[in-house]
């Protein structure tokens, strides 16, 4: 294990790549990871309580490889750890993003697919569907109940005068349960805070920083025709930062806009590029690429 | 002695440049813009103090595959940016080159760059021509 972490903060060391990273939580863009680099991803998602609630914490660590240049394929591992109740590992999920068409376009699309072996208890709400997840029940219910689930995405992406614009279309059946298809949606806009880069070495520009806002929540369920009651719908500023050439922060707090779920959630994340892990990896078991 | 000693050295050098440098590189000829991408002028081109700002770009988004001076590795198979064949394209090509990529080449798109910071990588990339011209005239230097 110890072997292991050395070797991937060598390979950390060893390559490093800039680039700006889109600043949204929820919704995706049009941009894959480079065929052949790594990402390593931690955020978290913070629930501040109604009354009646309680508070959490969830953290999520995304590992994302670009397989080639048109598939980015990742993993995630998630838990959430809730006041006066416990942490738990909530689960993990595999998602794969493929891009149809190769050139840029005004309207890119991309196809998403996700697999997920979660609990009730994930509170991470990298997506909402349906009326959003539980935040009142206990961890030990919550626990007790296992989800297989599949998850669609259409997500249509286009940059426009610096502008990104990015909206993603989403369906999920849960295969362990008869609860028919739930449906939501993300909508983000953001642009970098300077078109121009400097030409001095920097941390502070504002070439370094994007700015945006980020709009979803749920559209209901196939089950409940589509009914908008209990749906949980949030609008978010958000913001990244690239503090350094191989790492960016993102920060977001999001304001609820129904009186389902949490009124604000607050998210953090920190993301590092390693850029060739492909090819060093395979150099290293003797490959020749 | 010395001088004997710093000619091996030089000759070294010279060669280990020339074993990176991406000499077998040849042009998909595929990989063509659109002609009006193509004949898109260059809004920095009367900016050549928006270079430094290109130079940087380079260094963090192109040296991993093109080499420091632009030269290509071999072991990547990426283009000789130095070569007639690139420095003859027009900056609108060099700039829908970088907007969209070469995906099934291992050129990645760069289109999540600001236009501007592209047309910057433009700007750069004519540079190498003129530091390689001046290094070959002066090979002291």
């Amino acid at each position: 294990m110890k072997k292991a972490l050395v070797i991937l903060f060598v390979f950390a060391a060893l390559g490093s790549v800039w680039g700006q990273e889109s600043p949204y939580f929820v919704t995706y863009d049009h941009h894959l990871e480079e065929p052949g680099n790594l990402e390593i991803e931690v955020y978290t998602t913070s629930g501040i309580p109604r009354s009646g609630q309680v508070g959490y914490v969830a953290p999520y660590m995304e590992i994302e490889y670009g397989v080639t240049g048109r598939w980015t394929s990742e993993l995630y591992l998630e838990g959430q750890g809730t006041v006066g109740d416990s942490a738990v590992f909530t689960g993990w999920r595999l998602e794969n993003r493929f891009r149809p068409l190769k050139r840029e376009h005004w309207i890119n699309p991309v196809l998403y697919l996700e697999y997920e072996r979660t609990s009730e208890a994930s509170r991470i709400q990298k997506e909402i569907v349906g009326g959003g997840p539980d935040v009142s029940s206990p961890n030990s219910d919550l626990q007790a109940t296992k989800n297989h689930e599949l998850e669609m995405k259409l997500i249509l992406s286009g940059t426009t005068h610096d502008w990104n614009i990015a909206g993603n279309f989403i369906t999920e059946k849960n295969l362990s349960e008869s609860e028919g298809f739930e449906f939501g949606y993300a909508f983000g806009v953001a642009r970098p805070l300077a078109s121009l880069a400097s030409g001095n070495a920097c941390r502070f520009c504002r070439e370094n920083f994007l700015a945006g806002i980020e709009v979803y929540g749920g559209l209901g369920s196939t089950e409940d025709g589509f009914s908008p009651h209990n749906t949980v719908h949030y609008v978010a500023p958000v913001v990244s930062w690239q503090v350094s050439d191989n790492g960016s922060l993102r920060f977001s707090p999001s304001f609820a806009l129904t009186h389902e779920g949490s009124p604000v959630l607050f998210r953090f994340g920190y993301s590092y590029e390693v850029r060739g892990f492909g090819s060093k990896l395979a150099q290293f078991f003797g490959g020749r690429r | 002695m010395r001088r004997r000693l710093l000619g091996g050295v030089l000759f070294i050098a010279m060669a280990s440049a020339l074993g990176a440098q991406n000499t077998s590189y040849h042009q998909d000829p595929n990989w063509l813009p659109p002609r009006d991408a193509a004949s898109r002028m260059n809004p920095l081109a009367q900016k050549p103090e928006a270079g430094a700002g290109g130079e940087k770009l380079f260094r963090r988004n192109c040296v991993e595959c093109h080499g420091q001076d632009g030269s290509g590795l071999a072991k990547k198979n990426s283009a000789d940016l130095l070569l007639p064949e690139v420095q003859s394209q027009s900056d609108g090509t060099l700039f829908w080159k970088l907007t969209n990529g070469n995906t099934d080449r291992g050129m990645p798109s760069f289109s999540r760059l600001p236009e501007l910071q592209r047309w910057q990588l433009v700007l750069y990339v004519r540079t190498l021509q003129a530091a390689q011209g001046s290094a070959r005239k002066d090979p002291a230097k």
